[in-house]
């Protein structure tokens, strides 16, 4: 179901070798859909780090592991690592589609096309997880993730203008730990 | 619905709180910030961009504003807006306090003036500026005194001095405090200025309260059970009911009223500090905006409803006598910072929330950002939050929270501090 370069298995190998700690394998998750990607996370498993919900594909010299949630939109994707003079890095090639359902793929083009490349400006990103019924789903970060403005964005941008695009959507829940954001745009502080 | 225009700088704490409570309310809520919001341009009517630098150009910006989307209400949030709130709302024919009122809230010297001219308990002060030479002026200053920078907040700069020695170290940290890019960015000339003022002994405590046509209602009274009695002013404990005699209370509110008289103040949320001793209630200082931080999230009136949601309807206009805080004690802790440095790590969250009576705990300093302990800090490392029957059992509560939790504080070299 993956296809796996050499380059990249070569890479993979190499990373794993030096970090000498006996990993299992790799692990590759959806992490979100942004400007008609999807965003993932790539990360090494060490042993006892796998669980039981893990779909686990054998590419050989080492294994990769999925998480159950993101594996249906892995099918057939390829992990290449690539070099040349913009720098190095894996780059995964993915064929399916970010959405099928026409609610979602409606509510991600706003996301894409008009909201993200002005979160952009601060270094900000929002990420549409799901629509379900009348409620949004999203998760926000970079500069917003713990921005001290983050409400003011959220309820006088992103959840005005769903609501405007969308009248169906009653409700935009936001899934972020802000408590993470370790770089927010703007941080409160003293007068 | 009513629409009202909320001064939020982006350095605000306040904004969640606001924006939240004017949801529950139903009021559309225009923000105004000095920088411009990320999705400005694409939700117009919703935001605002103002010069909180220069009230004037940004009061006609408002003015300009409200012809498209008439405004009911101004509502300065933190310090740096109380000045253009006033402005605004007087422009829109609104309630609002007079410039001179709300400028005086933000000059520590002329509040010092206006309370010792009616009256109030007042120690000497002496205003000097940050070219003085500091050894002459320990000679004009009586001691103990406390070193103030006239426009900061929250015991910034805030030092006290027991001698001449340390009155020049006060001064001169003080002075370079001053001179730091984030005070000199403002453009404020009173950043050049140092009030001195005689150390005041005694008991101090918060009073909130909301001024409605120059009628002070009281909506609580904070003990600080932790002593506060120098070289730094570093604010941990906020706890009410205050245990102190209902009279020692009484005095506090005429105190504040009176002080708020003096001032000129007649509208909107006050935030007083003041002291308690033998001689009766002494005004520190009186700012024309509730409390800062997290700090409100202690506080509930009648059904439910939090500060904000009080503060609001009054800027609404709606009346807000009926409002009395709930019976159950509460009190925050506001995270003491252990010392200077890089914030790696913070441990002991889970148990310090399992705690019985506590509430829920924030920690709002950004891992891996540098924290920087007072009298130079500018930003809480977070907030605890307690709800109990009793005042007694809220502080023993926060107490016991803090000791669970533990800060990994990677020390900076060759930094200040």
């Amino acid at each position: 179901m993956l296809v796996i370069t050499e380059a990249a298995k070569e890479k993979i190998q190499s990373v794993m070798e030096s970090q000498g700690r006996g990993q299992n394998g790799l692990r590759l998750g959806i992490v979100g859909r942004r400007m008609s990607s999807f965003q993932y996370s790539l990360g090494l498993v060490e042993p006892g780090q796998d669980t039981d919900d893990d779909v686990v594909f054998d590419a050989g010299e080492f294994k990769i592991y999925m998480d159950a949630g993101s594996v249906q939109n892995l099918e057939g994707v390829t992990i290449d690592y690539v070099e040349n003079i913009q720098g190095s890095g894996f780059k995964i090639d993915n064929p399916n589609p970010l959405w099928t359902d026409p609610q979602h793929m409606a509510v991600q083009e706003l996301f894409d096309t008009r909201i993200n490349p002005n979160l952009a400006g601060h270094g900000g990103f929002v990420d549409l997880l799901e629509v379900k019924d009348d409620t949004v789903y999203v998760r926000l970060g970079g500069g917003c993730q713990g921005c001290g403005m983050v409400d003011v964005t959220l309820k006088h941008g992103i959840v005005a203008m769903i609501k405007e695009e969308f009248p169906e959507i009653d409700n935009v829940v936001d899934t972020t730990d802000h408590a993470s954001g370790d770089n927010p745009y703007y941080q409160p502080g003293k007068g | 619905m009513p629409r009202l225009l909320l001064l939020l700088p982006t350095r605000t704490y306040r904004a969640h709180d606001f924006l939240e409570a004017a949801e529950r309310l139903g009021v559309d809520v225009v923000v105004g910030s000095e920088r411009k919001q990320a999705l400005a341009d694409l939700v117009p009517g919703k935001t605002l961009a103002l010069d909180f630098y220069n009230p004037k150009a940004a009061t006609q910006t408002i003015v300009s504003f409200a012809q498209d989307y008439p405004l009911d209400g101004v509502l300065a949030v933190d310090d740096d807006t109380t000045i253009l709130g006033a402005m605004a709302a007087k422009a829109l024919d609104l309630p609002h306090n007079s410039g001179s009122s709300v400028a005086a809230t933000r000059n520590k010297h002329r509040m010092r003036m206006l309370l010792s001219q009616a009256g109030l308990l007042s120690p000497p002060f002496s205003l000097f500026d940050i070219d003085d030479d500091p050894v002459q002026a320990a000679q004009q200053v009586p001691f103990p005194c406390v070193v103030k920078p006239l426009c900061l907040s929250a015991s910034r700069g805030v030092m006290r001095a027991n001698d001449p020695e340390q009155f020049v170290s006060a001064f001169q940290r003080l002075g370079t405090l001053l001179q730091a890019p984030d005070v000199v960015e403002r453009g404020d000339p009173l950043a050049r200025q140092i009030l001195v003022e005689g150390y005041i002994p005694g008991v101090e405590v918060a009073l909130e309260g909301l001024l409605v046509k120059g009628e002070l209602t009281v909506l609580a009274v904070f003990d600080k059970p932790d002593p506060l009695d120098g070289p730094y002013f570093e604010e941990t404990l906020y706890i009410t009911p205050s245990r102190l005699p209902e009279a020692v209370q009484q005095d506090m509110a005429q105190c504040t009223a009176r002080a708020a008289r003096a001032i000129g103040l007649k509208e909107g949320p006050v935030h007083a500090e003041l002291r308690v001793n033998d001689y009766g209630a002494w005004l520190i200082e009186m700012a024309a905006r509730s409390i800062g931080g997290l700090c409100s999230r202690t506080l509930r009136f009648g059904t439910g409803m939090s500060l904000e949601e009080v503060i609001l309807l009054q800027a609404m206009g709606a009346d807000i006598g009926s409002h009395t805080r709930d019976r159950l004690a509460a009190g925050v802790m506001m995270l003491p910072i252990p010392h200077h440095g890089i914030l790696r790590s913070v441990h002991g969250r889970g148990a310090a929330v399992r705690v019985p009576n506590i509430e829920s705990l924030e920690i709002t300093m950004p891992l891996g950002q540098e924290v920087i302990p007072l009298p130079e800090g500018a930003q809480y490392l977070g907030f605890l939050f307690a709800r109990a029957e009793t005042p007694e059992r809220v502080e023993a509560a926060l107490r016991e929270a803090h000791q669970q939790l533990s800060f990994v504080i990677e020390t900076m070299h060759g930094a200040c501090g």
